[in-house]
């Protein structure tokens, strides 16, 4: 069944219709909740909300944006709502990110030759980065650098300006730098302890 | 060290990494050993984040489940009635309740045996307190809670196989708990066999029939979290 009779079908409230376009569309959004909170029963529970809002509001659907774009802005904002209240604060989506941050500049430093990233990111530092960015920049991350959308889509999805995607993204990227060498220092810091500890143990 | 051409040239980094490459920013790029590791940094990221796609995967079936269930109690689905008319009628009891329980999902069970439970209390509390219907209505028990009774224990069979593999700790509680549930309604069994016009024997068969049911409702349902 193709996707726009399977969305003409669920508006009437067919129940294979509505199984086909979660069918078509949960790799994604599930993918995105994941990354987005880093828990797997999150997740779930996110991807069923989304789409459990998704197919209340399936009447109203006229069809003016794409259906993936429409789906992904429910459920972006389902995540947000979530980590919002998780954080217990009321902020807008646009709030939603570092509020002492002016520019799209580096706050620190920009890290020396010696402390190159190349080589020494894998999923898990990155993860554990990801998951210490605010929420509005770890959704644009997740849509443009990991499910690979493009500015003008997830201002659709984001409800923003091309312009405003573009900073986010970018603040993000230079963020999960500074993060990932942080990462990188700390570690650096336990070897050489644990390398001392070591030598001084045999003395 | 940071400088203002760094700034420039890592304001206009999306550019840069796009493809752009202005003569003014090529050269301090050249130069800059700062700018070179910054983009070099965010292509890392980027190579990382993109290898992320591939490990994408299907939610868990029980998320399809889960929200269809809310679907329909909603009423924003309807339901597939052919499926349903196509069902086979059952014959007896005890196969009328094997063909719903193959059909519910398990975490309905719970509220499916409840109903059945609610049946049986009907079928218990019939009058008793004329001699003449205590020979009927014994047989009447024995009729009605012989197949729920199988269906019990084909039940339990089925739970206990489903989380066997998973939890070797909730199998055993599984065990322990059952074990105290069947001596309870054997004795029950006994009691109204022995007096068919007890009341309180009955009720006391109808409470541990609705306790095993419920012990099982359960351990279906936690199976069910677990997968």
């Amino acid at each position: 069944m193709p996707e726009a009779e399977a969305i003409r079908l669920a508006q009437q409230g067919n129940a294979p219709a509505f199984e086909r376009l979660y069918r078509l569309h949960n790799r994604r959004v599930y993918s995105l909740c994941l990354r987005m909170v880093s828990n797997t029963a999150e997740a779930e529970d996110l991807t069923q909300e989304a789409f459990l809002q998704l197919f209340r509001k399936i009447a109203t659907f006229r069809g003016e944006s794409a259906f993936s774009t429409w789906l992904h802005r429910l459920a972006v904002n389902v995540v947000l709502m979530r980590l919002r209240k998780k954080s217990g604060t009321e902020a807008s989506l646009d709030e939603m990110t570092e509020p002492d941050e002016e520019s799209g500049g580096p706050r620190r430093d920009f890290g020396g030759p010696d402390l190159r990233l190349s080589g020494s990111i894998d999923r898990v530092n990155l993860q554990r980065a990801v998951e210490q960015l605010p929420p509005g920049y770890k959704s644009v991350f997740v849509l443009h650098d990991v499910q690979g959308y493009e500015h003008n889509e997830i201002a659709k999805i984001m409800e923003c300006s091309i312009g405003n995607s573009k900073s986010q993204l970018h603040k993000a990227r230079m963020r999960l730098r500074e993060l990932l060498h942080e990462a990188l220092r700390d570690k650096a810091r336990e070897d050489r302890k644990a390398a001392s500890e070591g030598s001084g143990g045999e003395d | 060290m940071a400088t203002d051409r760094c700034k420039d040239f890592l304001g206009r980094l999306d550019s840069w990494i796009a493809g752009e490459r202005p003569a003014e920013a090529k050269a301090h790029f050249r130069d800059c050993a700062s700018c070179q590791a910054v983009v070099e940094d965010l292509n890392a990221i980027q190579i990382e984040a993109r290898s992320w796609r591939q490990l994408e995967s299907e939610a868990p079936e029980r998320v399809w489940t889960a929200l269809r269930a809310q679907l329909e109690q909603e009423g924003l689905i309807r339901a597939e009635q052919p499926e349903r008319e196509a069902a086979p009628v059952a014959s007896s009891l005890a196969d009328w309740l094997s063909a719903v329980f193959a059909r519910i999902p398990r975490p309905a069970l719970a509220g499916a045996y409840l109903s059945i439970l609610v049946a049986l209390g009907f079928a218990l509390s019939g009058p008793v307190n004329q001699p003449s219907n205590e020979a009927k209505w014994l047989e009447g028990t024995r009729v009605v809670s012989s197949p729920i009774s199988a269906q019990l224990d084909n039940f339990e069979q089925n739970t206990s196989l489903a989380n066997r593999d998973r939890n070797p700790a909730i199998t055993a509680s599984l065990h322990q708990n059952l074990a105290i549930v069947d001596n309870y309604i054997s004795l029950c069994e006994k009691s109204v066999q022995e007096e068919p016009e007890n009341e309180v024997a009955r009720d006391y068969l109808y409470s541990a029939y609705k306790q095993k049911a419920d012990l099982l409702a359960q351990i279906g349902e936690r199976g069910e979290n677990v997968q």
